[in-house]
This record gives structure tokens, C-alpha cells and sequence, in this order.
């Protein structure tokens, strides 16, 4: 082959030095999770010791306690007796059909997930919202977290923090997460420019405009945002469960695994149903909160 | 427009010529881990090269693949079936004259067991049995619950997910107590053991050999103390309904090259490479290791092996179909 | 004596990337096209300088993009100048702190905004209150004060409504009444009415009007519509490109328009509506003070008409003329009376002119202009009104 072979090949890096960089990489990887592995691990204690013990609180309780307190929530959340009423149905037939535990489980870490995504979303899209400078670097950031196939970061973190809850609840928030930013930045920064410049104009100082404006009018689109990071959470419930997550995902891989298709349309029927609750819960919230905007 | 004249005959004809010297187009499962892709790579090669196949890799993995090949006739051959994992389904297959077993791609078969790292052994003996490891279930803290013990089972659904679930039972590994971890996927087991080896922790779990894993992470097999016994496994230990299984250690399972039977009735002289194809366990995990070192692919991994094995694989195949698969070798 | 309370000097806004930069150029002159074109900086202000005195309604015209909102937006530094002075109250602005000038937004000045800048969230009250809330004041303070101004502004009963239920001019007197509410000195309106209905719109400007009658604030009022703004201005700068073209009183904008721009603003408004009486008379041709018809007669002669306004100790009395003094002028020391001068309305020199065309057109003399006290101020002739309003022949034929 002559020199001008590049015109017809791609002209790839040399194979040696593209593995030595992988290896490198690799390496630099392993040597890190080996030195601050236990560090960060210890970090996430208190979260793992509030999961098992909200977990073991959802399967300890009796049913019926459960389903009474999940649709006082409800009501209280949407003060429509239907969608309490359905509540109370869809918990009886997942009980019924013996996935029970499994939709605890389940529920308990997507209700961890979704409160944490929330807890850290809406001040990073508050960040986002006041700086351009913090926008144009998170942008990208929620970008390769939303298409970055999960397993991608999800075996680095296993090596790190292994197998089980914590890592799930990772790998969940770092695919939920974004909705939620994006759309309290930008909810906030579509508030009226008027009703801004009125609050300034009558000396609010910005936690003044902060909470008493720009929160409120972004809530609408913040709730758009919560609402569909509680959706990804669940459609992640069955990713979480390949790292040992326990829950509804589990039978889920199961089905898939062995084609017993009934068991993964139960199975995948529960986390559709809960994310209807969620779903309408959470819209009906809203827009009971919501009805002057 | 003169030229598309002339392009169109041309292509008639060149499709006409290749479909007069090939076996025609072959779809082959790449499966997932690195000894099947290896294999899958190899045959691809002397398929296309040797046969004339128009041979294409397709991504695959033991339970897809086996039940698209014997529900839709595809893909044509899955180079290493561990066909303990579906035994069912594959029998039933065969009986119906949609598959056909060539022959055995790991002649020694698969290794499966329990195991520890090497370096937990090397402080104590003992834990390469499994009564070392009972008296010490308090080192195998399980992840989420400081209280007890951890035993990483197989994931969901798999069917050694059963085997090691009745071993563990027999092992009366709860009441030791071990709970059974499910790690969901191959992925989630792997990247337990790596987090485990990085940083010298104790892990006790089921695995199988020969995998690039095993390979690269030195672990001791456990030792039941009861050798194998295969009627018990495969009538109890490995059935979903064994009601009291007892302690065996695992036999070897078969894998196996699998073929669909169109393909093996259609292609007999690609059948009878297939058949002889084979490797040993020590040839395997060198090869595993030197791709893991290597972080080599299944490609790459196959011309090292084509090249630097030379004596090996002729032996499979006819001298003419050898020497056209030298000269393409010659010509990478 | 006006007391100055606002004072500008020197202020030029480039809006763009690094306006500092580019200020130069505005130095030398270059036009705003010129800067854009070259730079992307738009000239948003251009050598601003005004003084607006205490207790006036200012008020800042020009077309749209002309650079109002920009102007006013200095006053409370919702936008920072590029360069220039800003005092109030003799406090230079642009000195103040963060913290400063938050204090300053909330005691100083209250801002009433074009589409009324309500939120959304609040109930009308609440809205209301905003400015005392920010300001800290307890719940029952601001509750107190801003159902007052509610029921001021014509509100009473909306208290609980939210401005999604109130119509335009509603959401005003909300937004009106939520810039009284602070007790502010100083009132900053942009466009405040342009959103409604003109009826609407004049019935807020009579409202602002008699608010101002007994609040005494200084207004700034910013409008594109000359109608507006001779009907409330004390005084009218106009804004052009960014650059102050003229700056004055109501009737110097109408009857000295600075150049072709402001004539052509002058030029379809309603002058009729827009000036009194007072602005347009001419002094008065013929004033008779005799009491005889004699001495009436000499004073007639004097005159260059053939007709004079009697005017005796009790004032303006009626129309005298040369043929009424000459029938009786056999008894040249008849005294003046009610049979030789005749009855003609006397006009008031503060009356629009608008009110008085008819009766100006109607009478066969100039109309005379009387003051309260009875004084003779001057005249109005037909031929008057025709010249004022020449520029606007049409209106005085629609009129007619
Ligand atoms: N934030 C900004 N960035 C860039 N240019 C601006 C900005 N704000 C205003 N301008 C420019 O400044 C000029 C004056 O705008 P301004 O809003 O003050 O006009 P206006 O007289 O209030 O017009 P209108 O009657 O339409 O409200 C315009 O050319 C506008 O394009
Ligand atoms: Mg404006």
C-alpha cells in the first residue's frame, strides 16, 4: 500500500497507541476507585441507611396502611376522589397479583430518586437560570447524561460503589435529573421580563425576586419538568435492577431473559401503573396550585 | 447514462458469479462475552475466506439467540451455545428438526462453581472450602446490611440463576448467614467482582469459566467437599422444582456449537468445519487474558489467534479451503 | 420657585457587547445606523440632559424605539447608564450600593408599567401591597394601606381577585394603585395607558389627574401620543433616535416645534383640544372705558376698528361700535349704557379651544377674553382660530 492509502482508509490512530491510552485510562480509573473508593463510599452511607430503612418501612407496614396512607397522599395532593379511588384499585389488583413487595420496592427508590433529583435539579436550574456562563456548561453535561447509554457509567460505578441501591439510585438520577433542570431554567427564565423589572423596580432584592417571583411563575414548567423526571426514573427501573436493584425491574428481566411474556406484562404493567399515579398526581397537584397563571 | 448501461449487466453478472462459488449469505451470533466473540470472529474468517460465505456477525446473547434460531430460523450459527442454560428449549428444537449440534467449542466444557479471590485464600487456607467460608461468613459483609453475610448468586432469570440458588439452599448457606444477593445482570456480577478485587474486599459468589473475568481476576473455586454428582444435578440441582436438593459441585456443562438445521442441511461442508472446531480450557483462558491485556477485540483477537495458531486450526478444514485462508491471512 | 428633584446629565446607553469600547465613535458623532452597522452597539441614548422639578408631570414622547423606556429605566437604574449623571433628590444614583439602591427603589420612586407588570401569583391585594411587603412591613400594615388604595383607584371588592380576572383597565388602576401605595415621591410611568381603549385610557388620564390634584407627586410619564401628553404634561421632552430634540411646555412644543420631526408630531394633533384659549388671543384691538358717549367716541376713533369692548368699574360689559356711538351721538354727554353696547360672550382665557369654536365662529366680532375678575385679557377672532389650526384644516371642518 502506498502513502496515500489515507484517501481511501480512514487514517486511524496507530492500534498501539489508541490501547495504550485506553489502558492508561483504565488504569488511572481502577487506581482512583482503589485510593477514594472507600471514601466515597462512606459518603453515601447515611443515603444507603435511609433506603433499606424506607424500604423495610414499605414492606413492614401492613397492606392496608399502605394503601390508606398512599391515597390520603393523593387526595390531599389532588383532591379528586377518582384518582384516589383509583389508587386504591390499581394497589389492590398489584397486591392481588402478588407483586407487592416488589412494587414497595420499587416505590421506595423511585421515591428517593425523584425527591433527590428534585432536591438537587431545581438549584442547579436556578444556577442555570441567573448565569449564562453555568448554562453553556451544563447544557452539554444534561446532554450526555440523557444519551449516554446507561451501562456506560453504570459498570464505572459499580466498580466504585458496587452493586445494589446506591449505584441504582446513581445511575437513576443521572437519567432523570435533566428534565427537571432544564425546565426550571427554563421556566425561570421565561417569567415575564415586566413582572421582573416591577419587582425590582420596587427594591425586591433577587432571594426577594428569587422566591416571591421567579419561582412561583417558573412553577408551572418546574412541575412539567418534576413530573416528567418521576416518568424517567421509572423507565429506569428495569436498568437499575441489572445492577441489583431490587423491585419491579427484576421479574422485568426475568420475562426477558425467558420470554415469559405474562410475568413481564404484569410486572411492566405495575411500573405503568405507578407512573400514571405519579403522573396524575403530580399534574393534578399542579394545576390545583396553579389556576391563576 | 452510458455507463449505468453498462453497470447494471455487470452487477447481474457479479452477483451471479459470487452466488455461483459461495454458500451464499450466513448470519453468525457475536455474542456478548469476549470467548464467543472470539469464536464467532474465527468462524466469520474462514467462512468468508475459505467457504465463500457472504458472512455477517450479529449481536447476540444465550437466550435470544437460541430462541430466535429455533422460532425464526436465525441467526444460521451460534458458535458457543452453553446449552445448559436452555437445555429445554434446545432439545425440543432439535427434535423438531429446526437445530442441529455440531460439535463442542470448549472441549473441556464450562467450568461453574462458587468462588473466592485468590488473595483471601492466601491469607486463609480455609476459605477454599466451603466450610472455611461458613465459619467466616462475618467477613462477607452484605452491602446493605452490616448484620449479615453476602453470596452473590446468579442474575434474574438466567438458569444457573436455579443451580446456584438450589446449591445455596443445600449449602444451608442461609442459616450461615448469607443472604442471596441477585446482581441483576452479567454486567452488575462482573462489575461486582472487579470493585471487589480492586480493593481487596472479600466476594463470594457463583461464576464460570472460561471468561476473560476469570481470567484476569484470580479467584479459587470453593470446594463442597462432595465431589460431582451429576444425576443429582441435572435431575434436582438444576430443575426449578427440586424440593430438597443436595450438595454436588458442578459438572462441566456442554457448550456447543449450534446450527439451525437448514443451515446444516444446505452448507455440509461448512457443517463439518463447524463440527471440528474446538478449543481447550488452557488455550481459551490464555487467549482470554491475552485479550483482556489487550483490551482486544473479537477481531483482533482472531487474527492473533489465526496467525499464531496456524497448526491448531488446519486441522479443521480441508488443505484447499486452509491455503485460501492463509493467503487471505497473508494479504490483512 | 420649581425646585429641581431629578437631574440628568450627559447620559448615553450603548446596549451591545462592550459599549465602553465602541463610545468613541458616539463621541465623534457617528450616527446610531453607523454604530450598529459597524459594531452591533445600538445607541440607545444620545447627551441626554433634563432637570424635572418637584411636584411636575414630566413627560418624555417620541416614536417607537425613539429610546423612552430606555430613558426612564435610568431613573431607577433598572438599566445602568454608559456614561452620565443621574441625581435625585440631589443623591448621585449611580454611587449607591446594591443595598443602597434597593432602598432607594423601594422609599423613592413607584414604576407603573406598560402591560401593567402584575404577577400572575398574587391576588389583586397582594399585589397591591407588593412594594410595602418588599419593603418588610407586616402583613396588617401593608393589608391596611393597600385596601385603601384599592377602594382609591375605584377597586373596592377585587381585593381577592386575581388580575387574570380583572380587565385591562382594571389590571391599571391595580398596577396605579400598587405605585401610590409606597407613598413614593416620585412616580415613573411607561406608557401606563397605551395598552387600552381610548375611552378607558382618558378616563385613567382625568383619574391621574385628580390623583395628582391632591397628591402633588412628580410624575414622569412616558407616552408616544401627543394628545396624552398635552392633556397631562407640565412640561414635554422629545425623544428622537435617542437624542433630545426639544424640551417645554405644552403650547412651545405645539406653536415652536424645534424641527421638522417634532412639527410633524405637532401636526395631527388636536391643537383645539390641546390649547386654551389664552395661548392663541390676540390682545385686545379696541378697549372702551368713557363713560360719556362723547369721550366713547373719541376712544373709538383712536382705534383702528370699528368696534371696541366696554369695559367699565364692573368689568367687561359688551361690544361697542362705531354706528351704535354715532346714532346717539346728537347727546354727546349721554352716559354709557345698557342700550348702546351690545351683549357678546366673553370667553375665559384658561377655556380648550375646542370648547369655544362655535360661539368664535358664530359671532359677527372677535370674541373678547375675560378673566375671572372681569379683565379684559384679549381676543379670539375666527381668523385666529383658522391660522392656529391651519395645520390641521380638517379637524376644524369636521368641527364645523
Ligand atoms: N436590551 C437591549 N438591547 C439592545 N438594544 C436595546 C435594548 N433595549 C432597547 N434597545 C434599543 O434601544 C432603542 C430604544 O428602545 P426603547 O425600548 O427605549 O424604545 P421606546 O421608545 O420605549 O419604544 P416603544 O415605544 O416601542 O416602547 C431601540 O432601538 C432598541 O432596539
Ligand atoms: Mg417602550
Amino acid at each position: 500500500m502506498a502513502e496515500s492509502s489515507w484517501l481511501k482508509e480512514f487514517p486511524e490512530m496507530d492500534r498501539v497507541d489508541l490501547l495504550a491510552i485506553r489502558k492508561g485510562l483504565d488504569s488511572a480509573y481502577r487506581e482512583f476507585s482503589r485510593e477514594y473508593g472507600e471514601v466515597i463510599e462512606s459518603f453515601f452511607d447515611p443515603l444507603l441507611t435511609f433506603l433499606v430503612w424506607f424500604e423495610k418501612l414499605l414492606l413492614t407496614t401492613p397492606w392496608w396502611i399502605v394503601i390508606i396512607t398512599l391515597t390520603a397522599l393523593v387526595y390531599l395532593a389532588s383532591r379528586s376522589w377518582k384518582l384516589s379511588l383509583s389508587v386504591v384499585l390499581s394497589f389492590l389488583a398489584i397486591g392481588y397479583f402478588g407483586m407487592w413487595e416488589h412494587t414497595m420496592e420499587t416505590l421506595s427508590i423511585i421515591t428517593v430518586c425523584t425527591l433527590l433529583a428534585i432536591a438537587l435539579g431545581i438549584p442547579i436550574g436556578i444556577v442555570m437560570a441567573r448565569s449564562d456562563r453555568a448554562r453553556s456548561v451544563i447544557t452539554p453535561l444534561l446532554d450526555i447524561m440523557q444519551t449516554m447509554p446507561a451501562f456506560v457509567y453504570l459498570i464505572p460505578v459499580v466498580m466504585l460503589l458496587g452493586i445494589g441501591k446506591i449505584p441504582g439510585v446513581i445511575a437513576v438520577i443521572i437519567y432523570a435529573i435533566p428534565p427537571v433542570i432544564r425546565l426550571t431554567n427554563l421556566g425561570i427564565r421565561l417569567v415575564d421580563s415586566e413582572v421582573m423589572e416591577a419587582a425590582t423596580a420596587y427594591g425586591a432584592s433577587s432571594t426577594q425576586r428569587l422566591f416571591g417571583v421567579q419561582i412561583p411563575l417558573a412553577m408551572p414548567t418546574i412541575m412539567a419538568g418534576i413530573n416528567q423526571t418521576i416518568m424517567m426514573a421509572l423507565s429506569m427501573v428495569v436498568i437499575a435492577s441489572m445492577i441489583g436493584v431490587k423491585g419491579l425491574g427484576q421479574p422485568v428481566l426475568k420475562s426477558i431473559t425467558n420470554q415469559y411474556f405474562t410475568l413481564g406484562l404484569f410486572n411492566g404493567l405495575a411500573i405503568v401503573a405507578l407512573a400514571i399515579i405519579f403522573d396524575r398526581v403530580s399534574q393534578a397537584y399542579a394545576k390545583r396550585t396553579q389556576r391563576h397563571m | 447514462m452510458k455507463s449505468f448501461l453498462i453497470a447494471v449487466p455487470l452487477l447481474i453478472a457479479s452477483t451471479f458469479v459470487q452466488a455461483d462459488n459461495t454458500c451464499g449469505k450466513v448470519t453468525i451470533a457475536d455474542m456478548n462475552w469476549s470467548s464467543a466473540s472470539l469464536i464467532a470472529n474465527v468462524d466469520r474468517f474462514i467462512l468468508e475466506h475459505g467457504y465463500g460465505c457472504d458472512a455477517e456477525l450479529v449481536p447476540g446473547d444465550t437466550m435470544p439467540t437460541g430462541t430466535a434460531m429455533i422460532e425464526k430460523g436465525e441467526p444460521d450459527i451460534a458458535p458457543e451455545m452453553w446449552s445448559n442454560a436452555m437445555k429445554d428449549a434446545l432439545d425440543k428444537g432439535v427434535a423438531e428438526k429446526r437445530l442441529r449440534f455440531a460439535g463442542k467449542s470448549l472441549s473441556d466444557g464450562g467450568e461453574e462453581g462458587f468462588w473466592v479471590p485468590q488473595y483471601m485464600v492466601d491469607k486463609d487456607p480455609s476459605l477454599a472450602t466451603i466450610e472455611g467460608i461458613i465459619k467466616n461468613a462475618a467477613l462477607f459483609t452484605h452491602p446493605e446490611d452490616p448484620e449479615r453475610s453476602g453470596f452473590y448468586g446468579c442474575p434474574a432469570g438466567w438458569n444457573c440463576q436455579i443451580s446456584s440458588g438450589n446449591l445455596y439452599k443445600a449449602l444451608n448457606l442461609e442459616e450461615a448467614g448469607f443472604d442471596l444477593i441477585d446482581p441483576g445482570s452479567g454486567a452488575g456480577l462482573s462489575g461486582s467482582i472487579a470493585k471487589a478485587y480492586e480493593r481487596k474486599e472479600a466476594w463470594f459468589g457463583y461464576y464460570w469459566a472460561p471468561t476473560a473475568v476469570l481470567g484476569k481476576y484470580k479467584m479459587v473455586k470453593v470446594d463442597f467437599g462432595s465431589g460431582i454428582d451429576k444425576d443429582e444435578f441435572t435431575s434436582c440441582t438444576s430443575a426449578e422444582n427440586c424440593l430438597e436438593p443436595k450438595v454436588t459441585m458442578y459438572p462441566p456443562s456442554l457448550v456447543q456449537t449450534l446450527t439451525t438445521e437448514k443451515f446444516a442441511a444446505a452448507s455440509p461442508a461448512v457443517f463439518d468445519y463447524l463440527s471440528k472446531r474446538s478449543f481447550k480450557n488452557s488455550q481459551m483462558n490464555e487467549l482470554l487474558a491475552w485479550m483482556e491485556d489487550n483490551q482486544a477485540t473479537g477481531d483482533i483477537a482472531m487474527e492473533y489467534y489465526l496467525v499464531n495458531n496456524k497448526d491448531d486450526w488446519m486441522q479443521w478444514v480441508p488443505a484447499e479451503v486452509a491455503a485460501k485462508v492463509e493467503a487471505a491471512l497473508d494479504n490483512l | 420657585m420649581p425646585e429641581p428633584l431629578i437631574q440628568i446629565e450627559g447620559l448615553y446607553k450603548l446596549f451591545g457587547k462592550n459599549p465602553k469600547s465602541v463610545m468613541s465613535m458616539v463621541h465623534e458623532g457617528r450616527s446610531k445606523d453607523d454604530i450598529l452597522a459597524e459594531t452591533g452597539h445600538t445607541l440607545g441614548l444620545k447627551d441626554i440632559n433634563l432637570t424635572i422639578n418637584k411636584g411636575e408631570i414630566f413627560v418624555i414622547m417620541g416614536l417607537s424605539g425613539s429610546g423612552k423606556s430606555t430613558l426612564i429605566r435610568h431613573f431607577n437604574r433598572l438599566i445602568d447608564p454608559t456614561e452620565g449623571v443621574i441625581r435625585v433628590d440631589n443623591i448621585d444614583v449611580m454611587k449607591l450600593s446594591p443595598k443602597e439602591l434597593e432602598e432607594f427603589r423601594r422609599y423613592k420612586m413607584s414604576m407603573v408599567f406598560q402591560r401593567f407588570g402584575l404577577m400572575p401569583h398574587r391576588t389583586v391585594l397582594e399585589n397591591v401591597g407588593y412594594g410595602l411587603a418588599v419593603q418588610g412591613q407586616s402583613k396588617a400594615a401593608w393589608t391596611a394601606k393597600a385596601t385603601e388604595w384599592l377602594e382609591t383607584v375605584g377597586l373596592a371588592g377585587y381585593e381577592a381577585q386575581y388580575p387574570s380576572q380583572l380587565s385591562g383597565g382594571q389590571q391599571q388602576r391595580v398596577g396605579l394603585a400598587r405605585a401610590l401605595c409606597t407613598d413614593a415621591e416620585i412616580l415613573l410611568m411607561d406608557e401606563a395607558f397605551s395598552a387600552l381603549d381610548p375611552l378607558i385610557r382618558s378616563e385613567m388620564q382625568d383619574q391621574l389627574i385628580e390623583l395628582q390634584g391632591k397628591l402633588h407627586k412628580t410624575i414622569i410619564f412616558i407616552t408616544h401620543d401627543l394628545d396624552e401628553a398635552l392633556r397631562l404634561g407640565d412640561r414635554i421632552a422629545i425623544l428622537k433616535d435617542g437624542e433630545m430634540v426639544q424640551q417645554g411646555t405644552p403650547e412651545d412644543i405645539l406653536l415652536n416645534p424645534a424641527d421638522d420631526y417634532v412639527e410633524a408630531f405637532v401636526k395631527d394633533v388636536n391643537r383645539a383640544r390641546a390649547l386654551t384659549v389664552e395661548t392663541v388671543m390676540k390682545p385686545p384691538s379696541g378697549r372702551i372705558t368713557a363713560d360719556t358717549i362723547a369721550e366713547a367716541l373719541v376712544q373709538m376713533k383712536a382705534l383702528k376698528g370699528n368696534h371696541g369692548y366696554y369695559v367699565n368699574d364692573d368689568g367687561y360689559q359688551g361690544i361697542v361700535t362705531l354706528d351704535a356711538l354715532e346714532a346717539c351721538s346728537d347727546d354727546g354727554s349721554q352716559q354709557m349704557s345698557a342700550d348702546i353696547w351690545q351683549e357678546l360672550p366673553a370667553i375665559s382665557p384658561d377655556a380648550m379651544l375646542e370648547s369655544v369654536i362655535p360661539e368664535t365662529l358664530e359671532a359677527d366680532y372677535p370674541l373678547p377674553v375675560v378673566d375671572e375678575e372681569g379683565n379684559l385679557k384679549g381676543e379670539l377672532s375666527r381668523h385666529n382660530i383658522a391660522e392656529i389650526l391651519g395645520g390641521a384644516e380638517k379637524h376644524v371642518e369636521e368641527k364645523i
